[in-house]
């Protein structure tokens, strides 16, 4: 009887998708799986198409089969976006895993996990810290933001509200 | 060998000429607004306007989360390049966070989505949104 359970829950693992989203609890988010060009979105526009999308100095979108850009804003790490997932696939079929947001102020995907299409080998998307432990250090990655010299230095030049001078109130 | 030489040019002006027609036009515009990390700005995650959200927000250009300029009708143009830099790892785009400025630029509309490429930023009046004393420090209070 365990045993049948057993190769029971194993085929209903194995039959469940490689990868699935998870929601975030965003208001208008769906999730979604497409599988798109990777394009450097400057590009797609106008037509300056500089090498390699820019090389991680633009942002990047996926264009659909059916000619929409959808524009990737954010991957799975906090406070990151997509380009660091997204830069190693320029003008390359992907599989991305995410969710989709239909706000209809501004529609955005939000990329947790990537592939090659159509069955390269999955990876979450989180290559942002990664990328950023390597260059910085491992050991502070969990809080990079709180590590990061260009938001250190910035910080400490206009402060934590933007303005100089102007302090958060001290606890009593 | 010309023939070579006169085949390869051929390609090349071909695709030349297909990226630019496929090229959109864009229209020229005057945007007046408050830079925002747009991530935070449209999910409404957390709290993502003015002085209490300052310090997220240059979390998040850092990490290369598209940039905005926000208008007074709450519509977002998300910034694709900067008075001739790409703004993804951009010092200049981390130093206006939260700022209130009056750009020019020229505007693409693809899908749903207002892209910003400016070419002049005309005023920059920086932080004048002070929203901490309501807010506090977002999102973790310090």
């Amino acid at each position: 009887m365990l045993r049948t359970f057993s190769v029971v829950l194993a085929l209903l693992l194995l039959s469940l998708p490689a990868r699935a989203a998870e929601e975030w609890g965003i208001d208008h988010e769906k999730k979604a799986r497409i599988e798109a060009k990777v394009v450097d979105i400057l590009c797609e526009l106008s037509g300056d198409c500089p090498k390699n999308c820019g090389g991680g100095k633009r942002q990047l979108g996926l264009l659909r089969d059916d000619g929409k850009l959808v524009l990737a804003i954010k991957n799975f790490d906090p406070f990151a976006g997509a380009v660091v997932d997204l830069i190693d696939f320029c003008n390359r079929r992907i599989t991305a895993d995410g969710l989709y947001i239909a706000n209809p102020k501004l529609p955005m995907f939000v990329l947790q996990f990537k592939r090659l299409a159509p069955d390269g080998k999955w990876s979450r998307a989180n290559w942002f810290v990664k990328r950023w432990a390597e260059a910085h250090g491992a050991k502070n990655k969990g809080k990079w933001f709180r590590h990061d010299p260009a938001i250190t230095r910035a910080i400490a030049e206009d402060g934590v509200f933007g303005i100089p001078g102007l302090k958060p109130p001290k606890d009593d | 060998m010309l023939r070579v030489v006169m085949a390869v040019l051929a390609l090349a002006w071909t695709a030349a000429f297909a990226q630019a027609a496929l090229a959109e036009t864009p229209k020229r515009v005057t945007v007046s607004g408050e830079i925002v990390d747009t991530w935070c700005y449209i999910s409404e995650i957390m709290y993502g306007e003015g002085t209490a959200h300052h310090q997220c927000a240059v979390w998040c250009a850092v990490g290369g989360i598209p940039v905005s300029i926000k208008d007074a009708n709450g519509d977002v143009f998300i910034i694709l390049r900067i008075e001739d830099r790409d703004p993804v790892d951009n010092p200049r785009v981390v130093k206006i966070q939260s700022h209130q400025v009056t750009a020019h630029g020229d505007l693409y509309e693809r899908d749903g989505v207002r892209y910003l490429v400016v070419t002049q930023v005309a005023d920059d009046k920086g932080v004048v949104n002070l929203t901490h004393e309501e807010y506090g420090i977002q999102p973790f209070g310090e």
